[in-house]
């Protein structure tokens, strides 16, 4: 019994602090493996696509200015629709083929945070 | 009798045509498992991967599908004298691409190609796209959903510009079969199920995809 405990004790710890921040880890590789093209893999805006013939300046998520101005809902049609559904530049592509909407939700989380910012509200 | 003869000559050739020309896809296999190019391309479909950590596993593009994806005599010349397809490594954005794929020296690079042009797929019909010059293809290309963005291409005076996350699309029209372009757009996850490019079917009409599939097929390697 003791050895089962010893045993079962570290994995049911495991498993449920491995289980809190799941959805941050999984959002993290998201954000890596799309928007860091551009965005950089801090989200600075600084990604490998930005070189000088680049015609805009991808958006700093760290700027918490910059991301003030917009609330998750203009997130949420940015991500979906790309940049021409803010009037915004077509280089942000539309996403909404590609992501699930758990994983935009995860997005605009993890913006949030690196913004930490609340963005507009209402 | 004589037409007996003849079938029975006939029959024996076609089996030796057939078993000629599979002889070489068998000894591309053998030099592709012998050299380790299966550590970081695999050639079995259908697609493997089916999470974003699947997809970073790999070292290379998968190979399943090459005998729809290339055209063979760019694929020859390739496997010869490899030269970077993607300005950066391979499921890397802040690495740059080490140019440092093996060559394959004369017959095996011949076999390897008759191998690897042996896997085709029927998601990839043929004479759908015919390259030529195309301005709604360029101009969805350019400004409407700019592909640029993310890959490069040879603009005026061969000038390359453009997005270093994908492979280079300078010289696809000579890389790439006009109709895997239009097939890979139009079905992208029967190829690449997880891929850091947005898949635009469904947003793009068919006619727009075929525009930019025959714009794209269209392009020149830069002239020397």
């Amino acid at each position: 019994m003791k050895r089962f405990l010893v045993l079962f004790v570290p994995f049911v710890l495991a498993s449920s602090i491995g289980g809190a921040p799941a959805w941050s880890a999984e959002t993290e590789t998201v954000f890596k493996f799309y928007c860091a093209q551009c965005h950089g893999l801090g989200g600075k805006g600084d990604g490998p696509n930005v070189t000088k013939d680049f015609p805009v300046t991808p958006r700093d998520f760290t700027s918490a200015k910059e991301m003030d101005k917009l609330s998750d809902a203009d997130m949420k049609n940015v991500i979906l629709d790309g940049g021409p559904a803010v009037s915004k530049s077509p280089l942000m592509p539309p996403w909404g083929k590609t992501l699930t909407s758990e994983q935009v939700d995860g997005l605009i989380k993890h913006l949030r945070k690196l913004c930490k910012c609340k963005g507009k509200q209402g | 009798m004589k037409s007996i003869l003849k079938a029975a000559l006939s029959t024996a050739f076609l089996i030796a045509a057939a078993s000629s020309s599979s002889a070489e896809p068998a000894a591309g296999k053998a030099v592709f498992e012998a050299k380790g190019c299966a550590q970081c391309h695999y050639t079995d479909g259908p697609a493997r991967e089916k999470t974003i950590d699947d997809q970073l596993a790999k070292k290379g593009p998968e190979l399943w599908y090459a005998g729809s994806k290339f055209q063979k005599g760019w694929l020859a010349g390739w496997l010869a004298d490899p030269k970077p397809i993607r300005p950066l490594k391979f499921n890397s954005l802040d690495e740059e691409n080490a140019d440092d794929h093996p060559k394959l020296a004369g017959d095996d690079a011949a076999n390897v190609t008759d191998f690897l042009m042996s896997l085709t797929v029927d998601a990839v019909e043929a004479g759908v796209i015919k390259p030529k010059r195309n301005v709604k293809g360029k101009q969805i290309f350019i400004k409407k959903m700019p592909c640029s963005g993310c890959h490069q291409a040879s603009g005026r005076k061969g000038k390359i510009s453009g997005g270093r996350s994908g492979p280079s699309l300078v010289g696809a029209g000579e890389r790439l079969n006009p109709d895997w372009i239009y097939a890979y757009l139009k079905n992208p996850t029967v190829f690449k199920p997880v891929k850091a490019m947005p898949t635009f079917a469904g947003i793009l009409k068919d006619k727009d995809i075929k525009n930019v599939a025959t714009y794209v097929s269209n392009f020149k390697a830069k002239k020397k």
